[in-house]
């Protein structure tokens, strides 16, 4: 499949430019509940992507003959039955990773992201194009949701993927780990915090 | 646009094409699945027994088959505490060097938004916890979920499920902190912030299920 301009700019944009966390506000919920480690964030990730590109792919294959009608269910069920899907997978070969995700992987149908490029995009370009589409936005999602798990695991627990590498010697001469951050608390501070730096960068501003 | 019945179809066809995909991936899954809430509940088993006793080791489903097979005897019994070829009450005794170490039972009942199952230890002298695990549930994150974790459960060790004359009692999670001159501390543990509910649950059914055992434990305790 060779990448036509469109494709390409339909998985740069929401990267970092029109990133659908911190451009659009979407998908918040679980950028707050999981990213506590960055082990769950990256399999969460990993999930988001797989349910966005491949539903963004089936719905877009079908867009001509959904009825108009009943696209919203349509859309609903495509999604949801690939959510089960990953769900299932994810009990199969990582289940105490699903268990520490627990009903966030099943609540992926909420995210609004996934509904939103299904309607905005799958329903009116080609399959390629909204697959490109549905990785650029779960990718976007992605490197939001992993960026915050990376200060929340840092300073609320000391750790990266489960290792210590605050040096015991900080820790004795009275550094302790920043509780806050394991909280809802801090997530929404930093998230706050990439959202701020990254419209800076990006120049994006309310309307 | 399209006519009703171009959409019944169209809804019948795609409902039908994905429920089939599901079932087969669910399917083809299961056995893997089965299998990983089998080591699942023989680590908490293990964990309500205080096996290994360095938490922070990891662990491979084939070390805790091992580690299970080491130490975990299983038998059952019946609602007079004696032993019996099969029945629906296991009892987990962990045995080291021959020597009793701990007896888990299974413990599980209604929460606030779902079933929630896990393993009470005690220890040989058949009054005294040795170890609590919520293994499985479905509580709100953060709430009652809370009663999974580290913090929580250390709570329960060293709690008595027999008055000091000897009356059988269930430990309760109490709704706030327990002071430290209520007099019936030994049997109570500071409750969670938000899971007052799942709490209620838990006492619920932990009190269900030490009745259940009863027999056993009396029978333990007699026999010290």
């Amino acid at each position: 499949m060779a990448l036509d301009s469109k494709s390409k700019q339909a998985f740069t944009d929401p990267l970092i430019q029109n990133n659908p966390i911190t451009s659009q506000i979407l998908g918040i919920c679980s950028a707050l509940a999981v990213t506590v480690k960055m082990d769950t964030a990256i399999v969460m990730t990993l999930a988001v992507v797989f349910v966005i590109s491949f539903s963004n792919t089936i719905i877009a294959m079908m867009r001509k003959w959904i009825p108009g009608r009943v696209r919203i269910i349509v859309q609903l069920t495509v999604i949801a039955s690939l959510v089960i899907l990953a769900d299932q997978v994810l009990r199969a070969y990582m289940y105490d990773i699903s268990k520490q995700l627990s009903v966030f992987v099943g609540l992926i149908i909420t995210n609004c992201i996934v509904m939103g490029r299904a309607e905005a995009f799958a329903m009116q370009n080609p399959p390629g194009r909204a697959f490109m589409d549905g990785l650029g936005n779960g990718l976007g999602y992605g490197i939001i949701l992993i960026s915050v798990a990376f200060f929340r695991e840092i300073f609320g627990s000391g750790t990266i993927f489960g290792y210590s590498i605050i040096p015991q010697t900080l820790y004795d001469a009275g550094y302790s780990n920043a509780g806050l951050f394991v909280l809802s608390p801090g997530a929404f501070i930093i998230l706050g915090l990439i959202i701020w730096g990254l419209r800076t960068v990006t120049k994006v501003e309310e309307a | 646009m399209r006519s009703n019945r171009y959409v019944l179809l169209f809804m019948s066809s795609l409902t039908i094409i994905l429920g089939i995909l599901l079932s087969l991936a669910a399917t083809a899954l299961k056995d893997r699945q089965e299998r990983n809430v089998q080591i699942d509940m023989k680590k908490n088993i293990l964990r309500s027994l205080d096996i290994p006793e360095d938490r922070s080791q990891k662990l491979t489903p084939d070390d805790i088959e091992s580690l299970f097979e080491t130490y975990i005897k299983t038998i059952y019994v019946d609602a007079d505490g004696n032993q019996v070829e099969s029945s629906d009450n296991p009892v987990y005794i962990k045995v080291v060097d021959g020597v009793v170490a701990g007896h888990s039972i299974p413990i599980s009942g209604k929460g606030l938004w779902s079933t929630i199952y896990g393993y009470l230890a005690i220890e040989p002298d058949g009054e005294t916890v040795k170890g609590i695990t919520f293994y499985k549930h479905g509580e709100t994150p953060g709430l009652g979920g809370e009663i999974e974790k580290e913090w929580f459960t250390s709570n329960f060790v060293g709690k008595k499920i027999v008055t000091p004359e000897g009356v059988p009692c269930s430990i309760h999670i109490f709704k706030g902190k327990v002071s430290s001159d209520n007099p019936r501390k030994y049997c109570l543990v500071d409750g969670i912030s938000g899971a007052t509910m799942t709490g209620k649950g838990v006492n619920i059914f932990m009190e269900k299920d030490l009745k259940t055992y009863g027999g056993y434990f009396a029978k333990i305790r007699q026999n010290q």
